[in-house]
Parts: C-alpha cells; structure tokens; sequence
C-alpha cells in the first residue's frame, strides 16, 4: 500500500484543483465557479442499483456524475485516475449518528446532543452542526460521505438532519436541514445500547412502577400526537389559512402529522414496535424504525406495511435473554423478508465504522448486495433523497469512493474520495498526529 | 418486552425437550437458566481438523494442513500430517483455523470490578468475584476468544489482582482459572484515578489524588513503604535463622497490600497498567526504573504511540484499543495508528477489549491494524493471539499454534479478516466449547417458535 504521506501529496494536489468550487452543488442556486472534470478510469465500479462494471470509467463534472459505464469516452481536459486494481463505490450514509453535535464525550462544552425536556419537536439538529468538527474529516475518509445527525433524549429529541461529511457552514453540508422527526420510543428500560431510548428509572424502581412509568410516558407521548393533530386541523381551518405562527413545537409537528415529514422511531423490542405501529396507524405516520434489534418478530408485518427498518449498531449486545447472534443476525431476517434496511452507526467518533456494522450482517446472513444497498441507496429512500444521492447514476451528486477493495471489508483502504465532486484530502486530525510522530527521530 | 422473552425462553426450553431437532442441540442451547446444569462436551483424547487453512500466528500460513490434538495439547500441525486413527475428525474444509483469541484487558467473568473507596487496593483480587455464567463468556467464545485478562476496573492507581482465565464456559467458576499463569495486578493513571470526570454530590468528600503529580506521588509512597515492609520480612527471616532456640524473633505485621507489591519489586506480578497520556507513561517507566521492576503491559496506551521509544526500551508490551477515541479528553490524541506505529518502533502490541462486546469481534478489530498504517496479516493476528499471550506471560502455552502449546482454536468459515466470516468452532484445550451447529442462534429460535406456534407467529402480527 502507499505510505499516507504519498496519499496526502496526491490529494494536495486535487485540493488545488477543487477547492475553488466549494459552493455547494446539490443546493439549488447558481454555481459561482466551475467545477474541474475527473475521470475515473479502468476501474470495477459498483453502482449499487445496476450491476458492476468491469474497466469502468465514471466522469464527475459540476458537481455530478455525468457518465458511467464500459465505453464511456473521457472529456479532453479532466484530471484522470487510473483506477487499474481499485473499486468505485457512491458514498455511504451513516443513517444515525450524532456527527457534529458532539466533539470529546466528557466534555460538556462541547456537546450539543441532548435538549432539557421531553418534546422538542422544534428544535433542528443542522443548526448545531459544527462544520468543522474533527470527527467529520475521520468518517469520510473511511468512505461515509453523508449523514443523519440528530440530538437524541426525551421523548421527541427533535429534527434531524441530512448532511454531507464537507462544507464551510451547516447549511452548506445540509442535503436536507429537516429530514426527519426523531422520537424516542419509551421502554421499560434496561434495554441496552442501541436506540431504545425513552429509559427511566434506576434500580431502586420496583416493575409495577417502571410499568406505570411507561405507561404514563407512552400516553404522554400519544397525546402529543393528538395534539399536534388538532393544532394542525385548527390551523387549516382558520380564517387566514393559518398563517400566524402560535407555537413553535406544534408548528414543527404540522409536517409529521400531515404524512409529510418521516418519524424516525428510535426503538430496542419488539413491544415498542408494536406502540409505533399503533400511534402510526391512529396518526398516519410516515414511520422509519431505528435501532429496533427485535425487529425480527415483526419483519413479514413491516414488509408488507413497507415500514423500512434502520438496523444497528449491530456492535451491540443482545439481551440477556437474546440469542447471542441477534444483533448481528437480525438485518438479515428482515432484507429477506422483504423490509427495506438502511444502518446506523449511532456513534460520531466512530461512524467511520459503518461499514464494519454491515460486515457483521453479512457474516451472519445479511446478502452481500442487499448490505451494500442497506449502506447506501435504501437510505436516501428512506428520506426521499435517492434523485440526488445514493448510487452511481448520471445525475446524481457525485459523491464518490474510490478502494482498494469491497468497504465492508476493514483491510480496504480508500484512495480517492469525491463530496459533490469534490476532492476531499485524505488526511485528518489522526493521519496528522500520525505522520507527526511517526517522523520522531529514534531515542 | 421481559414477558415475552421469557416466553421465548419458555420455548426454547420446552422445544428442545421435545423436539428431536432440538435434542442434538440440546446441551449448550439454553441461555437463561440452568447454565450450571448444563453438560459442556467431553473433551476428546485425539482430534484432528484436517485441510484447513491454518493461520499459525508464529510460522506463517498453511494453506491446507492438519492439526492432531492429543489430551488437549497440539501434537501436529503441517501440511502433511496423518490423521491418527481414533481420532475425532473435524473437516475443516474452507475453513480457517486461528489461535484461540487472547484477550488483555477484560471484565466479563467479574461479578465487581471496582473497589473504589481508596486509591491504593491492591489486596482485592479478580478471582475471588469470577463467575462462570456470565453471559459475556459464552458470546466471546462465539466470537473465537479462548483467554482473557479479568482486570481490576481503573477507579484506583494500584488496583486489585487481575486473574488470567480461560473461557470454559459452562464448568464450574474455578476451572476458569488459567493453571500456571503468571500473577499480576492493574494499575492505573490520569482522568480515572483523579476522579475528574465523576460528578460529586454535595457533602461528598474528593479522594486524592485529584491531579497526576499526586498520582505519582502515590505509587512512589506506596513503593517505598513496599520497600520497608520487604526489608522488615527479610530482616526478620536473617534473625529467626540465627535466633537461638527459644528466642524467636516478633515477625512483622502481615499486609497484604503490601505483600502484592513486595511480589511486583521481586518481579512475580506483573504489572498491567492503564493510561492516555504519553507524560503519564513517562512517568510510570521511571517509576518502575526507580523501583527495579518492569511495567508488563501499558492498557489502552493511547498515546503510546508518542513514546514507542520508550516504551520498548523498557521492553513493556502495550495492549490498545483498535480505534476507540474522542470519548474524553485524554483521548483526544488517540489515533488508529496507535498499535502499528508503537509495532513499528518494537513494541508488543495487543488489540484488547475492555468490553463485553468488543470482545465478541477482536477479529475485526484487528485488522484494524492492517487499515491504518499498513501492518501485515500476520503482525495484526498477532495482536489478538501471540502478543497478549506474551504480555500475560502465557505464550509458552497458548497464542500459536505450535506443536507442545494448548490446543485453544477459533475454526472460521472463511478469512478471519474477510467480512463475510463468522467463528464457526471455539476449542480450549481440544475440547469444543462452541459449536454454531449447536448454538443458540436467532434462525434456531425462529425454528423453534415456528414449530411451536406455527409459520406465521415467528414474524407474526398481521394486524
């Protein structure tokens, strides 16, 4: 493999090739300057929603992907890599994490990922994005271009956002500032890592109390619903049209109950699907499930209501009384049963994982295509983003990946990477410390 | 949600009395009761997997071999060795065979972790408080893992004795025990040891220390008195020799704290001490220099890579995480590079765990070091199964597969670096502690409640 250094240099390079047009592409608005063209030659490109191509080529231009396939010609002019021996795969969309909100876990100052109080509807993730956040420059370069980011705690935590890993401010990064509603489905507790939220209570709480607790918390929750359903039913009847502005939360709710907006329900058992399917069916919720390691036991019901399912992290333990592959096993139980799965990483420091997450679907039954999909175009399904990201197509934003080998592979490397058309350095806070000290004179 | 798990369990447990399916399955199937109960197979006097890719750890890679297993230990292993006759033959076709994974720092078997009150506790020790049916366990054992450090937590500079240990789930709690490892005990520096990131309750009293010159301070105190009490023993042993009949002398008050430390001076514990910061490493090698001992290994050592110089030269290991950082400040420095570019300067270096769940793929993790900054397949199998070893002062019995060395094996259906592969076998000392033919796994549960209930009820509510 090369040294870091050599990839370093090369990027060096692009960077002064590209920088120039920063302003972002997949925005509407006009571009203030144009974009160099790239072309990626004789390499196996995988586009996810059409079949691979042997000595491939792909043409990045203005932001997008202008060509692929076997026989494209190379506009005069580009910057060409020869992709001899190397992999070309759109980016990869982290479908949880809290990119942006948080820098260093103990550190209070920094961590904008939990908001005081149960609802919270109103509050946008993107606003808080940290555009020039370490851990940003750390996940890309492991090929994850995108992500949803999102404030996590209370029963409705708030918007999240849809955002591409580069970009001079939370706007610029944003491919949607307000992708969806982040609720944290209430459990009994004691569910274990992994999304299933809404916990309560310590240990000093006797079952018929932590019962009545999630009882009080899920009929808090429903009323909200209910709520949110007569300020938008009052609001479209006024005189005006509803214009004014009355409140704040309840505005940002009008979205979700009209179907517009999707729910992501962040959830561990199956019992909390169960509430999800209920408060969905009485409020007709467009609802994305997250977490949601028990999904199992409902996967021909969430197949044929076409609920998809954001798996993982499958870097989490099962319950006590989980078989011990669960977890990882359970993504492939519902891509076979027809559900439409995206994965979540639900870290920041180590989003750059997300591809690892699917190794281990795979490793325990999860299709090798159907990961890559799951890593890929399902999660711009799921936020209605697949006309711009999520695979190799023309037209689509070209944010693009270039390998040693498959991603979900931990000894692949990336050597090329592409946001918006983009070169992106290869380099960040830890190749840094790495060449810097890597070049200590011996003792 | 614990209803219907335990209806499930209720299930399986009552599936796998009547079902003849369920019968072969039967003996390490359940598990949420009854662990103690439960048979773990015989260990088998001669076995043999044959044509497997063997991924010795120590002498390269053999592409299709045989290794004979004879009363637990490794009698062959080559491309052309014979299988005995007798012997129990595991296929290994299309397989890959690893040592059994080491794992260097761990808590999984402990009942407690921390005995927090003071700073110094080194008289408490991880093996009184191992249980045999930690869940943990047997997930580790899925995921190949045959040895672990059970360590003291990092609430205290000089913790409690760690116990190396075997992960023979299913036997009673003192078969854990590693026979013959070498003793040691957990130390630890910086953020957790001042206790600076606990929030304190109104009345509550801070402990010292609470900055890293008191935590010096501390070792070196502790040290010095180790130190006293030694001389006080031996001063004591030379009298009692002369002493005329009658006339024996007073010995000198037991301390058991101090006994540990008298046993890391005399080099007969090792030491395994948690740290970040690169100052604090420095800081305990000259510690250990000043007191004659050597630090065994440096855990988590995030910042080793700042000091491999140092760190080799006084011929410590170093047991890593693979990319964890960012989670506090003193590992904000902590880089992937970390383990192959301390390799690089000539430390030993472990990928360890420090948790139950990361546990279950160090695999994974350790190709990790193949990632970033390039280290070689063999040096990044190493750092789950040789190099731990040797850090716990166990490689002349496990971490490679060695003929006259523990026959603990990991068998995976493919690479064990690859994506798509899964431990498929666990064996400690030639006995099959995990078999995923025989495991409780989820597709098993799910033929067990369409059995019991019927095809539509596994995936169920058709509202």
């Amino acid at each position: 493999m090369t040294t870091p250094r050599m990839r370093i240099a090369e990027c060096g390079v692009l960077m002064a090739i590209g920088l120039a047009a920063l302003p972002l592409l997949a925005q509407s608005g006009p571009q203030s300057a144009p974009a160099s063209t790239v072309v990626i030659r004789n390499a196996t490109i995988v586009p996810v929603t059409s079949a691979r191509i042997q000595n491939g080529t792909i043409v990045l231009r203005n932001g997008r992907i202008e060509a692929v396939g076997a026989n494209v010609n190379a506009p005069s002019g580009a910057t060409v890599i020869d992709g001899t021996g190397l992999f070309v795969y759109p980016g990869m969309i982290d479908a949880g994490t809290q990119l942006g909100l948080t820098e260093i876990g103990s550190v209070p100052g920094g961590e904008d990922t939990q908001e005081i109080g149960d609802f919270n509807p109103h509050n946008v993730a993107v606003t808080a994005v940290n555009p020039h956040s370490e851990l940003i420059p750390v996940t890309r370069v492991n090929g994850v271009t995108t992500a949803i980011t999102s404030a996590e705690g209370g029963l409705i935590s708030g918007q999240a956002g849809l955002i591409d890993l580069m970009g001079w401010t939370p706007t610029d990064m944003a491919v949607r500032r307000q992708a969806a509603m982040v609720v944290n489905y209430p459990s009994l507790g004691g569910g274990g890592f992994g999304g299933g939220g809404g916990r309560f209570g310590g240990g000093d709480q006797s079952d018929a109390e932590r019962r009545a607790e999630l009882d009080r918390r899920t009929r808090a929750l429903r009323s909200y619903f209910a709520d949110a359903k007569a300020y938008a039913d009052v609001k479209a009847r006024a005189a005006n049209g509803g214009a004014r502005k009355l409140n704040q939360a309840m505005e940002a709710m009008i979205p979700v109950i009209r179907g517009e907006m999707p729910v992501i329900f962040d959830v561990t058992t199956a019992d909390q699907i169960r509430g999800v399917l209920a408060l969905a069916d009485t409020f007709k919720l467009k609802v994305v499930l997250r977490g949601a390691r028990e999904a199992w036991r409902l996967a021909d019901t969430l197949a044929m209501r076409r609920i998809p399912v954001i798996v993982g992290p499958t870097t989490s333990v099962p319950g006590a009384e989980d078989p011990y592959d669960m977890t990882y096993a359970n993504p492939g139980v519902l891509a076979r049963a027809g559900v439409k799965i995206a994965f979540q990483t639900s870290d920041a420091a180590n989003s750059r994982n997300l591809p690892y997450n699917a190794a281990l679907a795979v490793a325990y039954g999860l299709d090798a295509d159907a990961a890559l999909r799951a890593l890929t175009i399902n999660a711009a399904e799921m936020f209605g983003v697949a006309d711009r990201i999520g695979s190799l197509e023309p037209g689509k934003v070209a944010n693009v990946v270039v390998t040693t080998g498959d991603p979900m592979d931990v000894r692949s490397v990336v050597r090329h990477l592409f946001i918006r058309g983009q070169p992106v350095p290869l380099d960040d806070r830890h190749t840094r410390l790495y060449e810097q000290f890597r070049a200590r004179p011996r003792s | 949600m614990r209803t219907i798990a335990m209806v499930l369990a209720a299930v399986v447990l009552s599936a796998a009395a009547s079902s003849a399916t369920a019968q072969q399955r039967a003996a390490p199937r359940d598990t949420t009761t009854k662990r103690l109960s439960y048979p773990v197979p015989p260990a088998a006097r001669l076995v043999a997997i044959t044509n497997a890719t063997i991924m010795t750890a120590a002498k390269g890679t053999i592409p299709k071999g045989t290794i004979v297993i004879r009363d637990g230990k490794i009698a062959a292993v080559g491309a052309d060795v014979a299988v005995p006759a007798g012997a129990q033959v595991i296929d290994g076709n299309g397989k890959f065979v690893i040592p059994g994974i080491v794992d260097a720092h761990s808590h999984s078997a402990a009942e407690a972790i921390n005995e927090g009150t003071q700073s110094i506790t080194a008289q408490v020790r991880m093996e009184d408080v191992l249980r045999q049916d930690a869940l943990g366990l047997y997930r580790e054992l899925a995921g190949g893992v045959t040895t672990l450090n059970i360590l003291h937590g990092s609430a205290n500079t000089i913790g409690g004795q760690n116990a190396t240990v075997k992960v023979r789930w299913g036997l009673p709690a003192d078969s854990l025990l590693f026979e013959g490892a070498p003793p040691g005990i957990k130390f630890a520096l910086g953020e957790n040891v001042r206790q600076t990131n606990r929030t304190v309750l109104p009345g509550q009293e801070r402990r010292y220390p609470r900055t890293r010159m008191g935590v010096e301070e501390l070792l070196r105190d502790a040290f010095t008195r180790a130190q006293e009490y030694r001389r006080d023993w031996q001063a004591y042993d030379r009298a009692r020799k002369s002493a005329k009949k009658g006339q024996a002398p007073v010995p000198p008050k037991r301390d058991l704290q101090l006994d540990a430390l008298v046993e890391v001076l005399e080099g007969k514990r090792l030491v395994h001490c948690h740290s970040y910061r690169a100052d604090e490493i420095l800081m305990m090698l000259q510690v250990a220099k000043d007191f004659g001992f050597r630090v065994a290994s440096f855990q988590h050592v995030l910042e080793g890579y700042k000091v491999a110089d140092e760190i080799a030269a006084a011929g410590s290991g170093a047991s890593t995480f693979a990319d964890n950082w960012a989670y506090k400040l003193e590992a904000w420095d902590a880089i992937p590079h970390n383990a192959t570019l301390m390799a690089e300067r000539g430390v030993r270096v472990s990928i360890n765990s420090d948790s139950d769940e990361r546990a279950r793929r160090l695999y994974q993790e350790a190709a990790k070091a193949m990632h970033y900054g390039g280290a070689s397949e063999e040096e990044a199998l190493k750092m789950i199964t040789l190099h731990p070893a040797w850090q716990l002062g166990i490689d002349k019995r496990v971490g490679s597969i060695e003929v006259g060395k523990d026959a603990d094996l990991a068998i995976f259906n493919g690479h064990p670096f690859a994506p798509a592969s899964r431990v498929e076998m666990t064996l400690i000392d030639g006995r099959v502690f995990f078999d995923r033919n025989t495991a409780p796994t989820l597709e098993y549960l799910m033929e067990l409640i369409r059995q019991q209930q019927g095809p539509r009820q596994v995936t169920e509510v058709v509202p």
